[in-house]
């Protein structure tokens, strides 16, 4: 189907626009470890963050 | 007056060579002239505005400094709620958004002294990168007239702008900061994710959102995030880690930073002013002794379309309510944006949650061993014409909303810190805004870049054309 253009119907076009986006996330969801979970993200921010908090100077908010 | 930066006149107040009281009413007048213009401010308080003033100025003169914003005029985003202050997120329902407790972001600015005038226009719920509002009136971006400020926080980025205020609170879900900061020529900074607390302002989708400031200098943004970051018992994401000193940290220069430029999708399809500006922009880095490398990413596009599902099914969880109780109160494209989300499947909400980890991980470990921070411009084209990408089918005007933002929303799915700042002008007098990504709560680092960068460059001191007799309607 060409989904380079709107449906006339705005029920289809939502449909067609959440099945576009659901097929976008199963192709990539093929080769997802068992262990992944949401939770990786912010662990994955904390683990990235410079060491130490912070540069010199940094100091915690009373 | 109204044409200093926020440092500029938080250090005259504390030198006592003005007063709080003068720096209130010289913003008020200001509104009052240039507003009717711009429909960048929803509504003042002047009477409390004033008599905050006067007890800050009761406190200079007694010698007692809140702290770095004393006295300091600003107004935020029409998102943020308390006890008795109720937000209209840009809808047509004065009082669709309310907190149990005050706001924390602007609560803590007013702790360290400022003053708030009042509430900023924005997109509809906080939904739409160009600054239109059919219930408020368009926003435009104080340099051309027709030309949109840019959205969501599209009254922060015009007001700060135009010299209503001195700085303002934004939020960005897929570049809702940043954006307005490229199309009005100001500085917008999106924290990492957990950087600043969210508590009391609305959400649109709670794993994507980020409190953050506008301003008219990388040193006021540091002023701004300085005095808001940090945890927050009321918001359980805000991150446990301690708060920089973000101002002490920006005169470090660029020497021997490495500075990543993405390939392709970030260059490719810009206008082509836009293109001189960010390029010209990373030879000025590399003349401050930087070192540029070209640097690869991972297609963007995937994160795109995770940040599509994210923010489509947590918006509509969020505004399930008002959009299927009150629909017709809604602009056409704002309801079709929200309706999208009530299509994907539990399964496919999850699948994107955890590629979400997965992309997050990855990127920081294989980016950021190479690189200190990234260098791309924010907007594909300057600030656009509000006629023509606000006509047509909402599938159309949705289309244009996904090029418009390509640039800004990959960094929302990863949570990264970005600083947009301005970076030149296209020859018509539109500013051009410039992206720097750093590593996660490494704010230091961008903030000192774009500094550098902002000193030698001197864009800043540029203010748009609406005092002279060409840019007064």
């Amino acid at each position: 189907m060409d989904r380079s253009s709107t449906p006339a119907d705005p029920e289809r076009a939502r449909q067609l626009a959440a099945a576009d986006l659901a097929a976008a996330i199963e192709r990539a969801a093929g080769d997802l470890a068992i262990a992944e979970e949401p939770a990786g993200f912010v662990a994955a921010l904390d683990a990235g963050a410079p060491r130490g908090d912070a540069a010199p100077g940094a100091a915690a908010r009373p | 007056m109204t044409a200093e930066t926020l440092a500029g006149v938080a250090a005259r107040i504390r030198r006592r060579e003005c007063s709080p009281v003068e720096a209130v009413e010289a913003c008020l007048a200001r509104i009052a002239r240039l507003n009717p213009r711009l429909h960048a401010v929803l509504r003042v308080d002047a009477d409390q505005a004033l008599r905050t003033a006067r007890v800050r100025e009761a406190e200079v003169e007694a010698g007692r400094l809140r702290g770095p914003l004393h006295g300091v005029p600003l107004a935020h985003k029409d998102l943020f709620a308390g006890p008795g202050q109720p937000a209209s997120c840009g809808t047509a329902i004065p009082e669709y958004f309310r907190a149990e407790r005050n706001a924390t972001a602007p609560a803590r600015l007013e702790a360290a002294g400022a003053i708030t005038l009042g509430r900023l226009n924005m997109s509809e719920l906080a939904l739409g990168p160009f600054g239109d509002n059919a219930h408020h009136g368009d926003v435009e971006t104080p340099w051309r007239a027709g030309h949109g400020a840019g959205g969501s926080s599209s009254g922060s980025g015009a007001a700060v702008a135009a010299g209503l205020v001195y700085g303002a609170l934004g939020t960005d879900t897929g570049g809702s900061i940043r954006l307005p900061a490229a199309c009005c020529g100001v500085v917008g900074l999106k924290p990492t994710y957990g950087r600043v607390s969210r508590a009391g302002a609305m959400p649109l989708s709670w794993s994507l959102d980020h409190v953050g400031p506008l301003a008219r200098t990388v040193r006021d943004a540091a002023l701004l995030l300085g005095a808001m970051a940090g945890p927050d018992p009321a918001d359980p994401t805000a991150s446990p880690r301690a708060v920089p000193d973000y101002v002490a940290a920006l005169d470090g220069g660029v020497a021997g930073l490495r500075i990543g430029v993405p390939d392709r999708y970030y260059w490719e399809g810009l206008d082509d002013g836009v293109t001189a500006a960010a390029r010209r922009a990373t030879e000025v880095l590399r003349e401050l002794g930087a070192v540029l490398l070209e640097c690869p990413l991972p297609d963007p596009e995937p994160l795109n379309d995770l940040a599509n599902l994210i923010a489509r099914c947590e918006s509509a969880a969020v505004h399930a309510r008002l959009v299927r109780e009150q629909p017709h109160a809604l602009q056409p494209v704002v309801r079709a944006r929200l309706e999208v989300g009530f299509q994907p499947s539990a399964h496919d909400y999850l699948q994107a949650t955890r590629l979400r980890a997965r992309a997050t991980r990855t990127f920081v470990a294989d980016v950021f061993a190479t690189v200190d921070l990234l260098v791309a411009p924010t907007t594909p084209e300057p600030a656009p014409a509000l006629a023509v990408v606000t006509a047509g089918a909402p599938g159309d005007v949705i289309r244009r909303i996904g090029r418009f933002s390509r640039l800004t929303r990959p960094w929302n799915v990863l949570g990264l810190p970005v600083l947009s700042l301005p970076c030149g002008f296209v020859p018509d007098g539109r500013p051009v805004g410039l992206q720097l990504v750093g590593r996660p709560f490494d704010e230091a680092t961008i903030l000192r870049a774009g500094h550098a960068y902002e000193q030698a460059a001197g864009w800043w001191r540029r203010r748009p054309p609406l005092d002279d007799a060409a840019g007064r309607r």
